[in-house]
C-alpha cells in the first residue's frame, strides 16, 4: 500500500526529482572520470606528464564528492518539504511512523541506486570523449587509459553508495523525531524578525576590515610568503562569512527603511521576502561566495597558466630559432617562413671549450631579452647587444683558478651566447666559452661549426616546421653524446611544447573542477531556496486576491531571487580577481583572458537562476482560473 | 437612475468539465445591491455562498450570467484586467485575515495603494486615517504574529477599505473570532456602513452576524430562496432570521 502510494507521488513529481537526478548523474560521472585518471597507476606512472596532476584530479574528485553530500541534503529536504503535507497526511491516517521513514529510506537509495547507474554510464563516455581530448592536447598516448576502468567504477559505486546509505538514514531520523503536527502545519511557521541592533553593524564592520586585511595579505605574497597565503585565506573566508551574515541584512533592512522605495508597488513584500531569505540563507551565501571564488580561480588560474606559456616560452629568448650546422632542410624551411632577422656566427669546439669569433659577433650584434621571470613588462623591448669586445680574448663557465689569466665575457655578450646561442645544456656540458679574436681562432685545432639564429613573425604559425628542425637538432646532439643520455632542447619551440603540455592539464582540470564546482553549489542553493518555496505559496495566493497582476508577482520573484544569486556572485568574483594577483609571483600576467572563466561562469550561473525561478514559480504562483 | 454598486443577472456556477460529474453550484442566481446598502449572504453549509462570492469577487468565472460592479461588466474582463479592477474597486476580508505575514500591519494595509502607485506621502495620510476609523493606529508597525485574532481581522478590514472600493466582501469575517472581537468587529462594519457609505457584502452562516445588515439574501442549493428587510431593531430582526432559518431547514429536510 505504501509502496504504492511513494510510487504514485514519486511519479506525480517527476520533474522535481528530475532535477536532483540530473545533478547527481553529472557529479557521479565527473567523479569517475577523474578517478579513471587519477586511479590508473600504471598509466599515471608512464607518463611523466599526468604524474605530477594524477594527485590534483583525486583531491578534485573528493572536493567534488564533499559538494555532493550537501547538495544531497538540500535536495532531498527540499523533495520532503513538497510532501511533507502528504507524508503528515499518511500519518494521520495511521500509518506508522517507521514505515514512512522505511519507506523514504528506500526511495532514497532508490534514487542513488537509479543516478549510479546512469551515472557510470555517463562517466564512461565522457571518459572516453573528454579522455581522448585530454590526450590531444597534451600530446601524450593514451595506452593504458580506460575510460572504463573497473577500479575507478568500484571507488565510484563505494563511494556514493555509502554517501547515499548516509544520507538516507539521517532523513530517516529526521523524519522520526519529527511529530505529525510538525509535518502538516511547517508551512505556517512564521518568519521571525529578528531585530538588528549596533552589534550586527560591528560585525559587518568587521568583516570588510577582515577581507581587506586578507586580500592585502593575499596580494602582498613576495613579502608574507607561506603564512600570507595561509592567514590570508582563512582570513578573507571569516570576512566573507561575516559579511554575509551581517553586512547583507543591513543593507535589505536598509532598503527597506527606505519609506519612497518600500511603499512602492510590490517593493514591501519583495524587500521582506529578501529580508526572510537573506537572514535564513546567511551560511549557504558566504559557502557559495567562497566556492564560486573556487570554482572560477580554478579556471582562472588553469587558463592563467595556459595563456602564459608562449609569455614564458619567449621570456629569455629572443630569437625564434636557433640552429647548429643547419643543413639544407632547415635552409628550405626557412625560405617558407617571414624571417624578420637571421645571423650566422662561426664557432670552434674542442674538450674544453666553444670559441666564438669577434668578428663575427660585432658584425652582427644580436638582440637579447630585457625581460626575467622576475621582472616582467611587455614594455621591455628586446635590446642589440652594444658591449665593445677590447681584448683580445673573453672566457665563461670556466673553473675559477682558470679565471686569472683571461677577461670574463660582458654580461650581453655572456647572455647572447648561453641563452640565445646554446640550444641545450648538455651541450654545454663541462665546456667553457670564450670569446676570441680572428688571429687566437685560427689557430685553435677543433672542428668548426655555425649557429644560425632566426626571429620570425609569429612562431605560433610554423609549428610543424619548427618542430621537424627541433627534431633534426636533437638528432645531432645525440650524436655527439657517448651514453644513452637524456637530452632536452631549451629552443624557443620545445620549450613552449613542454610549458604548453603541462598548463593544458591544469587548465582542463581546472575546467573541469570549475564548471562541476560551479553547477554543483549553484544546485545546492537552488534547492535550498525551493525547500522553503511551499512556505510562500499562501502568500502569493493572497496577492493574487487582493488584485496583484501576475507580471508583477513574477517581476518579484525575478528580482528577489537576483539578489540572492547576485551577492555571492559578486563576492566570489572579487574574490577571484584579488586572488589572481598571487599568481603574479608565478605567472607573468595572471590576468590573461580572465574574462573566458567568468563568462563561463556567469553563463552556467545564469542558468541556474532561470531554472530556479521557473520552479520557484511554479510552486507558489497559483493556478490562473 | 440606478445606483446599483452589484448586478448580478442569472449566474451560473458549474463545477466539473462536461461529461464528468458535474456540481450545480449556482443555479440563475440574481441579485442586486445598491450603494450604501449593507446586505448578508446566509444559507446552510454547501449552499453555494462562497462562489456566489468568488464569482462577484473575480476569482472565479461564472458559467453563465452576468455581472455589473459600479458600472462595470466584469465577465469579459481578461486576467490582467480583473487583478486590476480587483485591486482598485473590492476589498475583501476573509476569514483566515489573510494578512502577509512577512509585512507589518502599516505595510499590509499601504499594499493596496502601493499597487495603484499613490505617493509614499499619500499613503502615509490613508493609511492612518483607516487605521484611526478601526481604531488599531497603536499596532500598526507590529507583525502580525504579535496582534491578536481580533486585530488582526481589523488590520484585514482596514486593508480592504484603504483604497476605497466600491464595495467591501466579506466571507464569514467573524469565523475565526471570538464572541467578544466578534461583536466589536461587527459594529465597526456597521459604523462603516451607516456613517462612512461604504457598502458592504457579508457571507455568513451566523444567525448573530447576519442580525448587523440591513437586508439579507437566502440561498440554497444554489438559488436565491427568500430575502429579509430590516425594519425593527436588531434583537428582532435576529429573531426574524432564525425564524427563515428555521423554515429553510424544514423545507430542506422535507
Ligand atoms: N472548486 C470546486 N470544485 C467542485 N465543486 C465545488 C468547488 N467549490 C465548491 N464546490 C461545490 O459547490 C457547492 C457550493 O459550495 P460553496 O460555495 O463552498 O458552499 P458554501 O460556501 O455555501 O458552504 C458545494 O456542493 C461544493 O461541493
Ligand atoms: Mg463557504
Amino acid at each position: 500500500m505504501l509502496l504504492k502510494l511513494s510510487l504514485s507521488s514519486m511519479r506525480k513529481m517527476m520533474k522535481d526529482y528530475l532535477v536532483l537526478l540530473v545533478g547527481l548523474v553529472i557529479s557521479i560521472s565527473i567523479f569517475y572520470m577523474f578517478q579513471t585518471l587519477g586511479m590508473n597507476d600504471d598509466y599515471v606512472k608512464a607518463n611523466s606528464m599526468i604524474r605530477s596532476i594524477g594527485i590534483v584530479f583525486n583531491v578534485g574528485a573528493f572536493l567534488l564528492a564533499f559538494i555532493t553530500i550537501f547538495y544531497i541534503f538540500y535536495a532531498n529536504s527540499f523533495l520532503l518539504s513538497l510532501r511533507r503535507k502528504e507524508l503528515g497526511m499518511y500519518m494521520v491516517l495511521g500509518a506508522k511512523k517507521a514505515r514512512i521513514s522505511q519507506m523514504l529510506f528506500g526511495e532514497t537509495l532508490l534514487m542513488g541506486v537509479v543516478s549510479l547507474v546512469i551515472g557510470s554510464l555517463v562517466g564512461i563516455v565522457l571518459s572516453s570523449g573528454i579522455g581522448q581530448l585530454l590526450m590531444g592536447v597534451l600530446d601524450i598516448s593514451a595506452d593504458g587509459y580506460y575510460p572504463f576502468y573497473l577500479p575507478a567504477l568500484w571507488m565510484t559505486w563505494g563511494f556514493f553508495l555509502v554517501l547515499f546509505l548516509m544520507t538516507a538514514t539521517i532523513n530517516a531520523i529526521r523524519l522520526a523525531r519529527a511529530t505529525e503536527l510538525d509535518l502538516i502545519s511547517a508551512e505556517q511557521q512564521n518568519d521571525n524578525i529578528k531585530a538588528k541592533g549596533i552589534g550586527t553593524m560591528v560585525v559587518a564592520i568587521l568583516g570588510i576590515l577582515l577581507i581587506a586585511f586578507g586580500y592585502y595579505l593575499l596580494t602582498h605574497l613576495e613579502l608574507y610568503v607561506a603564512l600570507g597565503f595561509i592567514v590570508g585565506a582563512i582570513v578573507t573566508t571569516i570576512g566573507t562569512y561575516l559579511v554575509f551574515i551581517s553586512l547583507l541584512p543591513v543593507f535589505v533592512q536598509m532598503l527597506k527603511n527606505n519609506k519612497k522605495l518600500n511603499d512602492r508597488q510590490l517593493n514591501a513584500f519583495t524587500l521582506a521576502q529578501l529580508r526572510f531569505r537573506i537572514n535564513n540563507l546567511t551560511k549557504i551565501l558566504g559557502t557559495v561566495a567562497m566556492l564560486i571564488a573556487l570554482g572560477v580561480g580554478a579556471m582562472a588560474g588553469g587558463l592563467a597558466f595556459q595563456q602564459n606559456v608562449e609569455l614564458v616560452a619567449s621570456i629569455g629568448r629572443i630569437y625564434d630559432i636557433t640552429l647548429h650546422d643547419p643543413v639544407a632542410e632547415d635552409y628550405q624551411a626557412l625560405a617558407r617562413m617571414q624571417v624578420l632577422e637571421q645571423n650566422t656566427y662561426r664557432y670552434k669546439k674542442d674538450e674544453q671549450a666553444y670559441y666564438f669569433t669577434k668578428d663575427d659577433l660585432l658584425a652582427h650584434p644580436p638582440l637579447i631579452s630585457t625581460n626575467t621571470m622576475e621582472q616582467y613588462s611587455p614594455d621591455n623591448e628586446p635590446k642589440r647587444v652594444t658591449q665593445p669586445l677590447p681584448e683580445k680574448a673573453y672566457i665563461m663557465n670556466n673553473d675559477p683558478d682558470e679565471e686569472q689569466k683571461l677577461a670574463r665575457v660582458p654580461k650581453e655578450w655572456g647572455q647572447a651566447i648561453l641563452r640565445e646561442f646554446i640550444s641545450s645544456y648538455e651541450m654545454l656540458a663541462d665546456r667553457a666559452v670564450q670569446i676570441v679574436d680572428q688571429e687566437t681562432y685560427a689557430k685553435i685545432e677543433g672542428s668548426e661549426h655555425k649557429v644560425l639564429v632566426a626571429q620570425v613573425d609569429d612562431f605560433l604559425k610554423y609549428k610543424d616546421d619548427l618542430k621537424a628542425m627541433d627534431e633534426r637538432q636533437m638528432k645531432l646532439l645525440k650524436s655527439g653524446q657517448q651514453d644513452d643520455q637524456e637530452v632536452y632542447l631549451n629552443s624557443k619551440y620545445s620549450t613552449y611544447q613542454q610549458v604548453y603540455a603541462f598548463t593544458s592539464g591544469t587548465l582542463f582540470m581546472g575546467f573541469f573542477l570549475g564548471i562541476a564546482f560551479l553547477a554543483m553549489m549553484a544546485s545546492c542553493l537552488m534547492f535550498k531556496i525551493l525547500s522553503g518555496a511551499t512556505r510562500d505559496k499562501g502568500r502569493y495566493s493572497m496577492l493574487r486576491k487582493i488584485g496583484v497582476r501576475k507580471e508583477l508577482l513574477v517581476g518579484s520573484i525575478y528580482k528577489e531571487l537576483f539578489v540572492v544569486f547576485v551577492f555571492p556572485a559578486l563576492m566570489g568574483l572579487l574574490h577571484v580577481l584579488v586572488g589572481m594577483k598571487m599568481f603574479s609571483v608565478i605567472l607573468l600576467n595572471p590576468y590573461v583572458n580572465i574574462w573566458a572563466p567568468i563568462a563561463i561562469f556567469v553563463a552556467v550561473y545564469a542558468i541556474y537562476y532561470l531554472i530556479t525561478v521557473r520552479l520557484y514559480r511554479g510552486i507558489v504562483l497559483p493556478k490562473e482560473v | 437612475m440606478s445606483t446599483a454598486v452589484l448586478e448580478v443577472k442569472d449566474v451560473q456556477k458549474i463545477y466539473g468539465k462536461k461529461g464528468e460529474s458535474q456540481s450545480h453550484a449556482l443555479k440563475g442566481v440574481s441579485l442586486t445591491i445598491e450603494k450604501g446598502e449593507f446586505v448578508g449572504i446566509m444559507g446552510p453549509s454547501g449552499s453555494g455562498k462562497t462562489t456566489l462570492l468568488n464569482v462577484i469577487s473575480t476569482l472565479d468565472r461564472p458559467s453563465a450570467g452576468f455581472i455589473q460592479i459600479a458600472g462595470t461588466n466584469i465577465t469579459q474582463m481578461r486576467q490582467n484586467q480583473l487583478a486590476d479592477f480587483r485591486s482598485q474597486k473590492l476589498g475583501f476580508i476573509f476569514q483566515d485575515f489573510n494578512l502577509l505575514e512577512n509585512l507589518t500591519v502599516y505595510e499590509n494595509i499601504a499594499l493596496p495603494l502601493s499597487l495603484q502607485g499613490v505617493p509614499s506621502k499619500e499613503i502615509s495620510a490613508k493609511v492612518n486615517k483607516v487605521a484611526q476609523t478601526l481604531g488599531i493606529s497603536e499596532i500598526l508597525q507590529k507583525y502580525p504574529v504579535q496582534i491578536s485574532g481580533g486585530q488582526k481581522q481589523r488590520a484585514a478590514a482596514a486593508r480592504a477599505l484603504v483604497h476605497e472600493p466600491a464595495i467591501l466582501l466579506a466571507d464569514e469575517p467573524t469565523g475565526a473570532l471570538d464572541s467578544k472581537n466578534a461583536k466589536s468587529l461587527l459594529e465597526t462594519m456597521a459604523d462603516l456602513n451607516e456613517n462612512h457609505q461604504v457598502s458592504i457584502m457579508m457571507v455568513t452562516h451566523d444567525a448573530f452576524s447576519a442580525s448587523y445588515c440591513k437586508r439579507i439574501l437566502f440561498i440554497q442549493d444554489g438559488s436565491l430562496y427568500t430575502e429579509i428587510h430590516r425594519t425593527t431593531d436588531r434583537p428582532q430582526f435576529f429573531k426574524q432570521i432564525l425564524d427563515v432559518l428555521a423554515e429553510l431547514g424544514a423545507s430542506h429536510d422535507g
